[in-house]
């Protein structure tokens, strides 16, 4: 019976190779594909780019206007290039045209119609481009635009006279051809493999679970990696054989313009053509050579850096694949659907809120941790994640600078805007509001218990409005009160003849002043949260305990305090997660006064994100602001067992 | 042409047109106006609708604190109006971000140029281009109380002279009550000595010598001449002069609603600084416009309906009934408006101000400058070391989002 | 009961005492909105003293008391926008998100708090981390959610739907810590008796967590009610605009019209008042003796 076959842990094991398998190597083709779509893509852009540009410059050099620049227009038709016009901004003119429409009493030049608008537009956002990155000595807005329309690529490119934006070139270019279909029956044939190869060993191995999960964890590894392999061979290929048909067009393209130039004599060609080849904030590539053929070298570094970032892909892909075969294999996808059937009930039950969260908590939450690690500003928002990516860059530099001290020319002082300052504040800040709220809420509950006590609903409803009043304008009245001349505050000090405190400018006093209003503002909650669980404490303990002869203090220890746990654990939990994230009080109250040195992370990551617009870097605040949280709210679960059943 | 031509047309339409030729278009226009200024802006809508039974546009108004983070939420996503009205400090962000704001050079013509105020046009100017076409302008001035005070003073020296007469700390009664810790405010005193925020070339110039003078001023009328008060806030500025303890104060317009109707004010240009050669305050003038948003369908509509909204009648509703200062310059030589004490003050003292820059780069300065501003005024830095710092701020964080991850 | 009698009257003097003074603390503030509200003027109140003030003069200064009675700002506000129609919007916003939010959340505290299931303790710290992401941040992730994808831009539901799940988390804990300290064996023997579990959670176990119902009711409630962003980014009428947003016009921008706003501000609690008013009856009648212990 030991070497029967098809035991559970076999059959298990293929299956989960088999998902395994499909998952990578489906993967890698979806990538495979992906990469020649994309080479497809950047070659036609590329060589549209490249003649787009070698019309601008030539433009450019016959000074923008007359037939000169028409005559161009007309030649430049033999590059492929279709529908071309150029624009000058003076006059708003239509200085050349190759568009099917342009003709009869359309024909340029002439001024640009209403509709033409989007013409007009596109050249000044090419000239703004232009004087922008050379203004800022970086390369952030797009000096060449490339738009996708059904079947051809609409380009423009500035036209440069004199070192001033004169006008443009805009012009379609024939889109790439869609590249042949892959075969998913061949992908599908290639998961099988291993799996065919495993069934043998799987009889062979028998029962032995780890054994036989490790066995085709092999094979799945070794499938994957000679795909992988066999895969980057044929794009490299690919690539290089791109990169010789661009190296072609500069060649031909440079040659026309120089038939061209000649035609119409113009001063010879105003650029080297290898700087047509450029990316869209026009800086050369350097992978084409002046004379028209692939710089090897250029190539190799570029295909060697491609490979090092597929090599990253292929791991992931591979890490998920193992994944899922040790989960298959191991036994997890069957405990997970059987437990799913049993607990059904509860899980029915809890449903509808958690995908509530999962929808409008959870995915605003990813999206933040994905912003966290790329450099999004208000510049560059228009250009997709990806391209943004900058890693662990933001929370290095958050984390990264432990320069809470600053020394300027008048000595020492702390550099309230330092991360650790800040967390600092958070934590004093967090902890001391929190006490005050639960002690006072907790006092004032007690005694609002008492029975028979006089007025009590009255008390209760006074005591609750500081809770029902928007605290917007209760923030700005507590700060009037802690005014240096005219608040309150002061005159009580100096009716009891002390001198008026200015309250925001000393770090500790304007951490009063933002205590007092966040306490006044916090305890109602706390006040009705242990009224409610008060009742939940059955009166025959207290009873018993008398009996006992226990004192009020005793009976508070042993009955009242470990009754309240269930309602205020989780209430304090929370509390502690909202005033560490509070931000209207210190925002409204003391903004931070002096100098910073009351702000807390939250209003700190807000400010990066809407005064200073570094979407990004703010992200990364806001998810150190949430592992911090979440750190301690795991501790706190473990140490009071709030998760747990106590009844 | 024929003339029976038309006539067929006419009555081709008059068949198939309901839909085609009076296709009814309809223009979504969001504000952040309240009160007398949204009554005005909605008369000048029914003028519209009224004239254009084609064109149909309807209003929102948005309170001012979620008003922008709702147009930069909608409008790049093809969720919001097809025109809105804000103020110039947004423009370069919302330029920069993209799919926000549609250019106007295309549309506008010289006659349409030449109807506004230049430095209003060059208020809605960034990076060479027309986004907006200006609305109206907003400036600081001297407001002063006619009770305590009769004539108001035209230089600094006679502002000093002046206010200490009528300060009493201990019974809490102030000469002249500004905000003089914010840098929107201090910007008069600032620009009158050459100073600024950015150069020419977008480059932090928070440590201006002359900004750096224009600070010192402020500390010899708080320290040494003591006519102003402690932790000024626009709460405190309200309270004070419709206390009738507040002399002088130097506000805005939308200051005049919130005085008590028992106060008799009067409006007096900003003074001269001696101090400054004796140049005149010159402060920052906020200046609205009306922009298409750049997905909106029906641009066409959109840019005839602002050029009607900036037009001289409407402006003059605007001027009257909503108390605005229109960028619309004919409005001024309009009878009524002439004779209007208010409306003609601020469009004196508008001569001297100076757009305030729109670039986004000014809002990384406003918080560093501030901080800067307390502590010299609370006495904890001088105002080299403290604007050398606020200097180093705005630098780092300009440059860190120019970098973002362009290349 | 029997604990008041024995105890007479010198216990009660001292709470009261902390009581009035705990009442201080929490209307002083208060009374300043509401003072700025009913003097007809728009400025926030500071200390009005005359020259060398006396310790009296002082104390006439620190009470808030109006200088001139005036109905002007309330007039204003209710005439001069649709603050009605807000104030029912608002009331239709925060009830639906109260009653939702505490049906979702009854049945998920109820299965945390009565069944054991695999996941139990990770989905009850999911709702405790959804709240530890700063909210501030997440306005724009929002909007694409509810107006792009979900179609439910300008629409109430839009709005409930979002603060439902704001309010969820708080409400599932606080239910679940008070379903905890309500004895099982009362459902066992239901049980016994042949009820389904809906019946026994409805007709015995809620019945007994009318205290915490009451609180997660108010709370979320609140949530509904409070929430100003949101509500004015989603809703492109001004007719659907919540009262916070009509609120939120009289400041913000370059003018500050308090007394606008503070008489704003006391129309929008009143409500909150009357909903506590009406609470409190089920805020205190928890478990009784005798019933439990049967």
């Amino acid at each position: 019976m030991r070497l029967a076959p098809w035991r559970p842990t076999a059959k298990r094991a293929a299956l989960g190779l088999l998902l395994a398998a499909l998952l990578g190597t489906s993967a890698l083709e979806w990538a495979a594909g992906r990469a020649e779509k994309g080479l497809a893509r950047q070659q036609a852009e590329r060589q549209g780019a490249i003649a787009v540009r070698a019309l601008a410059d030539l433009v450019g050099a016959a000074g923008g206007t007359g037939e000169a620049v028409r005559g161009l227009a007309a030649r430049f038709a033999a590059t492929g290039l279709d529908s071309i016009r150029v624009i000058a901004f003076e006059g708003l003119s239509l200085e050349a045209s190759t568009h099917p429409a342009d003709t009869g009493d359309k024909a340029a030049p002439r001024r640009l119609a209403r509709e033409e608008k989007d013409l007009y537009d596109q050249g000044q956002r090419l000239r703004a481009a232009v004087e922008t990155n050379r203004q800022e000595g970086v390369a952030r807005k797009e000096e060449l635009e490339v738009t996708r329309l059904d079947s051809a690529l609409a380009l423009a490119a500035p036209v440069e006279i004199g070192g001033e934006i004169a006008g443009a070139v805009l012009a379609r270019a024939p889109a790439e051809k869609p590249p042949r279909a892959r075969s998913w029956v061949q992908a599908l044939l290639l998961a099988l493999v291993p799996v065919l190869l495993f069934l043998p060993l799987a009889w062979a191995l028998g029962d032995r679970k780890w054994l036989s999960t490790a066995v085709a964890a092999l094979l799945l590894v070794a499938s994957l990696v000679w795909l992988g392999q066999r895969t980057l061979e044929r794009l490299g290929e690919a690539r290089r054989s791109s990169e010789n048909e661009i190296a072609a067009r500069v060649a031909s393209v440079a040659e026309l313009a120089r038939g061209a130039a000649g035609e119409l004599s113009l001063a010879g060609l105003p650029a080297d053509p290898a700087s047509w080849d450029g990316d869209r904030y026009r800086r050369p590539r350097g992978l084409v050579a002046t004379d028209g053929t692939v710089d090897a070298a250029a190539l190799a570094a570029d295909l060697a850096a491609g490979r090092s970032r597929s090599l990253r892909y292929g791991t992931l892909a591979g890490a998920l694949g193992l994944g899922l075969l040790a989960f298959v294999a191991l036994g997890a996808a069957g405990r997970v659907g059987r437990t799913l059937k049993r607990h059904r009930e509860a899980y029915l039950y809890t449903l509808p809120a958690l995908l509530g969260m999962l929808f409008l908590v959870y995915f605003p939450f990813f999206y933040g941790i994905t912003l966290s690690f790329t450099g999004a500003t208000l510049y560059n928002e228009d250009k997709p994640l990806v391209e943004k990516w900058v890693g662990f860059e933001n929370y290095q530099d958050i984390l990264g600078d432990f320069s809470v001290v600053k020394t300027t020319e008048e000595g020492r002082s702390p550099n309230y805007e330092n991360f650790y300052w800040t967390l600092g504040f958070t934590v004093v800040w967090t902890l001391t509001n929190v006490t005050w709220g639960v002690s006072i809420g907790l006092i004032l509950a007690l005694v609002l218990n008492t029975k028979g006590l006089f007025a009590r609903p009255i008390y209760r409803v006074l005591l609750v409005l500081p809770w029902a009043v928007p605290n917007y304008i209760t923030a700005l009245v507590w700060k009037g009160m802690f005014h240096q001349q005219l608040g309150v505050v002061n005159q009580i000090v100096q009716m009891f003849g002390g001198t008026p405190i200015s309250w925001f400018e000393q770090p500790f006093t304007s951490f009063l002043a933002i205590f007092a209003t966040n306490g006044w503002l916090s305890f109602p909650f706390m006040m009705v949260i242990s009224l409610g669980a008060l009742q939940s404490i059955p009166g025959e303990l207290y009873e018993a305990a008398r009996v006992d002869g226990a004192t009020k203090w005793q009976q508070f220890k042993a009955i009242t305090l470990p009754s309240l746990k269930p309602a205020l654990v989780p209430a304090i939990i929370l509390s502690v997660i909202w005033t560490f994230n509070m931000f209207n009080i210190p925002y409204l109250t003391s903004a931070g006064e002096p100098a910073h040195a009351t702000e807390i992370l939250v209003t700190q990551a807000y400010k990066v994100a809407f005064e200073k617009y570094q979407h990004g870097y703010a992200a990364a605040y806001a998810v150190i602001i949430f592992l911090i949280l979440l750190a301690y709210g795991t501790w706190q679960n473990r140490v009071t067992r709030a998760t747990e059943s106590i009844g | 042409m024929k003339p029976a031509k038309p006539i067929l047309i006419l009555a081709f339409a008059a068949l198939f047109g309901p839909v085609a030729a009076f296709a009814q278009k309809e223009l979504v226009v969001w504000h952040a106006y309240r009160g007398g200024e949204k009554a005005a802006f909605e008369k000048v809508v029914a003028a519209w609708n009224a004239a254009n039974p084609n064109v149909k546009v309807t209003t929102l108004a948005v309170p001012y604190d979620a008003y922008a983070d709702k147009i930069s939420a909608a409008v790049p996503r093809g969720k919001g109006p097809d025109v809105f009205i804000y103020a110039q400090d947004r423009l370069g962000g919302w330029i920069e971000a993209g799919n926000t704001i549609e250019p106007l050079d295309f549309f506008l013509d010289d006659a349409t140029k030449g109807r506004f105020l230049p430095s209003t046009l060059q208020a809605m100017t960034y990076r060479g281009t027309i986004w907006g076409l200006p609305l109206n302008y907003k400036v600081l001035t001297l407001i002063y109380n006619k009770k305590l005070l009769t004539k108001p003073p035209a230089t600094s020296g006679e502002l000093v002279a002046t206010a200490k007469k009528l300060t009493d700390p201990a019974a809490g009664r102030f000469g002249l009550v500004y905000w003089y810790s914010d840098f929107y405010v201090h910007s008069g005193l600032m620009n009158a000595f050459g100073g600024g925020a950015f150069d020419q070339d977008r480059q932090p110039t928070v440590n201006l010598p002359a900004n750096v003078k224009s600070i010192e001023l402020v500390l010899k009328w708080l320290n040494q001449d003591k006519f102003l008060p402690a932790e000024p806030s626009t709460a405190l500025i309200t309270a004070l002069f419709n206390s009738g303890k507040a002399a002088m104060v130097w506000n805005g317009p939308w200051f005049l609603g919130e005085i008590a109707k028992d106060v008799d004010y009067g409006l007096a240009l900003l003074p001269r600084i001696d101090e400054a050669g004796g140049t005149p305050m010159k402060p920052w003038a906020t200046i609205e416009g009306a922009y298409i948003a750049a997905p909106s369908k029906n641009k066409d509509a959109a840019y005839d309906f602002i050029k009607f909204l900036t037009d001289t009648p409407q402006a003059r509703v605007l001027a009257l009934d909503g108390r605005q200062s229109p960028s619309n310059k004919a409005v001024y030589d309009d009878a009524a408006v002439k004779s209007d004490w208010i409306l003609t003050h601020f469009r004196k003292q508008f001569e001297v101000a100076v757009p305030m820059p729109n670039i986004p780069e000014m809002s990384m300065f406003w918080s560093p400058a501030t901080t800067a501003m307390n502590a010299i005024v609370k006495g904890s830095a001088t105002p080299a070391a403290a604007l050398s710092e606020a200097q180093d701020k705005v630098k780092k964080d300009v440059e860190r989002l120019r970098k973002g991850s362009g290349g | 009961m029997s604990d008041s009698k024995r105890k007479g009257e010198s216990p009660h003097a001292l709470m009261h005492v902390l009581l009035v003074i705990a009442v201080l603390y929490s209307s002083y503030p208060i009374l300043w909105v509401i003072t700025v509200a009913f003097s007809g003027q728009q400025s926030l109140s500071f200390v009005d003293l005359p020259a060398d003030p006396s310790l009296l003069d002082r104390l006439r200064a620190i009470i808030p008391w109006p200088s001139a009675l005036s109905l002007a700002n309330f007039r204003d506000v209710l005439g001069d926008q649709p603050f009605g129609l807000w104030l029912l919007n608002s009331v239709l916003v925060a009830a639906a998100t109260m009653v939702l939010g505490v049906f979702l959340a009854c049945t998920a505290a109820y299965a945390f708090s009565r069944f054991r299931f695999p996941g139990r303790r990770a989905g009850l710290m999911s709702f405790l981390v959804s709240q530890m992401f700063p909210g501030v941040l997440t306005l724009v992730p929002l909007y694409i959610i509810i107006v792009k994808w979900l179609g439910l831009g300008s629409t109430r539901t839009g709005l409930v739907l979002v603060y439902v799940t704001t309010a969820i988390p708080f409400c599932v804990w606080m239910l679940k810590g008070y379903f905890d300290t309500i004895p099982r064996e009362l459902e066992e023997s239901a049980l016994i008796d042949g009820a389904s579990p809906w019946m026994i959670f409805f007709r015995i176990v809620l019945p007994l967590a009318k205290p915490a119902v009451a609180v997660t009711a108010l709370f979320s409630f609140m949530t509904g009610w409070n929430e100003f962003i949101l509500a004015a980014t989603f809703m492109d009428s001004e007719a659907m605009y919540t009262a916070p947003v009509g609120l939120k016009f009289f400041v913000g921008g370059f003018s500050q019209q308090w007394g606008y706003f503070a008489a704003g501000a006391i129309i929008v609690a009143l409500p909150i008042v009357l909903l506590f008013l009406f609470l409190q009856k089920f805020l205190i009648s928890g478990l009784t003796a005798g019933s439990v212990k049967g």
